[in-house]
């Protein structure tokens, strides 16, 4: 791992995966996300009690979550725009898609594409401000959004469904496709381990789409808009083009991870997005790392995953085990332990998790020269 | 035109609670530039501490007002000793989201320590019902407005006329200059914190007398105060008041007629309007960086 590798063109700099080492972690992954759910679905049982019935719903919802805190950390730390507006995105995602599915009846891979239409659509809308207004004003104007798409969400519900909540019926894979069939010709997607096999490849191909272009002119441009958009201009980057694009691919996905996790929670009502959504995502991408792709998979990852691992970590430790205090309040304790962090990581390391890893990772190739 | 006036009198001194959370946003933002958005919460604190002051312990208000003050104003120094201190010169997303982070922690606690079941309002003011030819409005109505306004009026007194109000004037209209002259800027932040906080407590307490009821769902009011302190404009004291009760009568008017599915929707609205046509806010300075 020591060993420093040089490039000889920009080609070869560009690459996604670029060293040995590199292609060793892309194989571990892959082999790892592959064979996971069927070790979860077989009722492999772990060492330590670790509770991993739960974990195939925690690693959809992560799926789901991963796509959209990727999406927001596109727009805010590649671009420098800060926007709130993402739950209202998300709200945005479940309108459409209640509209269009339990009503319409359209086919959900059908959807799916015209969410991220419509959401690059809105995220037209959203830029507007952003051409005006810059940082902390920009952040204030799009608060708002978040508050009139919920105005428009319970407008739509009592309307379409009165005051029952949007049930999203499984989707169905077209009978057309090979070695699917439930013997009654459709194919549904009705448990966890078949929902894995949808969102993985979604979020997959959401995630290596946003990599690509943070990876292309178009991306470099973000990067020169976030340092200074006035130099930027000067250089011959367009910021009006470069905003109004970063915030319609941002919208795009977030409003179908919106509709994903619609899809996949199967039934969503008034009270599915309080306004504590809109900081969730920005837990993520604090805790992950900002200005990095794999900053928002590991935000997501333990956004889900540490109220888990805390529940597990309380249950066998024998002295924390008696206490009934803590049993009794565990998601207030878990919400105090989530803001705890926050404010721990950006007073002390400023690129949260993602940072810590690749810190680790120095730490052990300098080994045993390594302060 | 007697419910009119009823709505009015409510948005009145609902403004007035808009006013002093608008006056804490804007006491730390001259002089640190921080959007403190864990206002609501700060809020809330200063609901229950009071709520334990005079539900449970029975204090008279004016003492437990001044106690509560006086807890949220220590917990501002620690704020500002033990977190904001160590924060400054860093993106400003990055200092919101750690004032988020402080939210979440205080949502956390407060859950923790008082339970979510919901507390009813305070009784400590008066809730006499005075008619004025035919509208009926309860008496801590005027209360809450008239403190407001003469909180806020004295906070603008301070600024123009004190030593203390004057260093703060200097720090937030140019940092070099003010440390040069020998003012501790370190000082001056402690103390917007600890006055803004204090604002928030004595906020809370109010508010408690004016909500339905006192449970987490009142931290709200610290989101629905911001667009009050764009429009006064985020470095006036002044503008705190003004925009204050053009917010609050606003919503309360405008829901009133409309329904309380807009009562959210209003402010942000009025926010939205303000960015677009003057985001400098009614009395802020005109320092907004624009492409």
């Amino acid at each position: 791992m020591g060993r420093e590798k040089f490039v000889t063109d920009y080609r070869e700099d560009m690459r996604i995966i670029r060293t040995a080492p590199q292609r060793v972690w892309a194989v571990i992954v892959a082999v790892v996300l592959i064979a996971l759910p069927f070790l979860l679905n077989n009722g492999w049982i772990p060492p330590f009690n670790f509770p991993w019935v739960a974990w195939l719903t925690v690693l959809n919802l992560t799926l789901t979550a991963i796509i959209g805190a990727a999406a927001f950390n596109i727009l805010v730390g590649n671009t420098g725009q800060v926007s709130l507006a993402h739950a209202g995105l998300l709200i945005f995602g479940t309108i459409v898609s209640g509209w269009l599915g339990p009503i319409l009846g359209w086919d959900f891979f059908l959807i799916l594409t015209v969410t991220l239409i419509a959401g690059a659509g809105a995220g037209l809308v959203i830029a507007l401000p952003a051409l005006r207004l810059k940082g902390l004003y920009l952040l204030l104007a799009t608060l708002g959004i978040y508050y009139f798409a919920y105005f428009a969400y319970k407008r739509f519900l009592v309307s379409q469904f009165g005051f029952i909540p949007i049930i999203y019926g499984f989707p169905t894979i077209p009978e057309w496709f090979p070695g699917l069939n439930d013997g009654d010709g459709a194919f549904q997607i009705s448990n966890n381990f078949r929902w894995y096999w949808v969102l993985m490849p979604i979020t997959a191909l959401s995630l290596l789409f946003m990599s690509n272009i943070v990876r292309t002119s178009e991306g470099r441009a973000f990067a020169a808009v976030k340092a200074r958009d006035t130099a930027a201009s000067l250089v011959g980057v367009n910021p009006v083009r470069s905003k109004l694009l970063v915030f319609m691919v941002s919208s795009a996905f977030v409003t179908m991870s919106g509709a994903l996790q619609s899809y996949y929670l199967t039934a969503r009502e008034e009270a599915s997005y309080p306004f504590q959504t809109t900081l969730d995502y920005a837990i993520m991408i604090v805790l992950g790392g900002f200005s990095s792709i794999i900053g928002a998979v590991f935000g997501a990852i333990f956004f889900y995953g540490a109220p888990i691992w805390i529940d597990w970590i309380r249950q066998e430790t024998p002295i924390l085990r008696d206490i009934e205090f803590l049993s009794s309040y565990k998601s207030e304790i878990n919400l105090a332990i989530f803001g705890a962090l926050i404010v721990f990581v950006l007073v002390r390391s400023p690129d949260g998790l993602s940072g810590a890893w690749v810190k680790l990772k120095a730490y052990f190739s300098k080994w045993p020269y390594s302060a | 035109m007697v419910r009119f006036l009823t709505l009015l009198a409510s948005g009145l001194s609902l403004g007035g609670v808009y006013a002093l959370v608008s006056l804490g946003f804007v006491l730390v933002f001259k002089s640190t530039r921080v959007l403190n958005l864990a206002m609501g919460e700060f809020l809330m604190v200063g609901a229950y501490l009071g709520f334990f002051f005079i539900s449970h312990l029975g204090w008279p208000f004016i003492p437990a007002l001044v106690a509560v003050a006086i807890l949220m104003g220590i917990l501002g120094l620690f704020v500002h000793y033990r977190i904001m201190r160590g924060l400054v010169g860093r993106p400003f997303f990055a200092i919101v989201l750690v004032t988020i982070g402080i939210a979440i922690v205080i949502r956390g606690v407060i859950l923790v320590v008082a339970g979510p079941i919901e507390r009813a309002r305070m009784t400590a003011l008066s809730s006499r019902m005075f008619d004025i030819g035919g509208v009926k409005i309860e008496a801590f109505n005027f209360i809450i407005f008239g403190s407001a306004l003469l909180l806020v009026g004295g906070f603008y007194v301070f600024f123009q006329r004190s030593r203390l109000g004057l260093h703060m004037r200097a720090v937030a209209e140019n940092l070099q200059a003010a440390s040069a002259m020998g003012i501790s800027p370190d000082r001056v932040y402690a103390f917007a914190w600890g006055i803004s906080l204090a604002m928030a407590g004595v906020a809370g307490v109010f508010f408690g007398h004016y909500a339905a009821a006192i449970d987490l769902n009142i931290a709200a009011i610290g989101i629905r105060a911001a667009p009050a302190a764009i429009v006064g404009g985020l470095d006036s004291v002044k503008g705190a008041i003004v925009g204050g009760l053009i917010v609050g009568t606003l919503e309360q008017v405008g829901s009133g007629y409309l329904g309380a599915d807009y009562r959210d929707v209003i402010p942000f609205l009025i926010l939205t309007i303000m960015l677009y046509v003057r985001p400098a806010g009614l009395y802020g300075s005109k320092e907004l960086i624009r492409i």
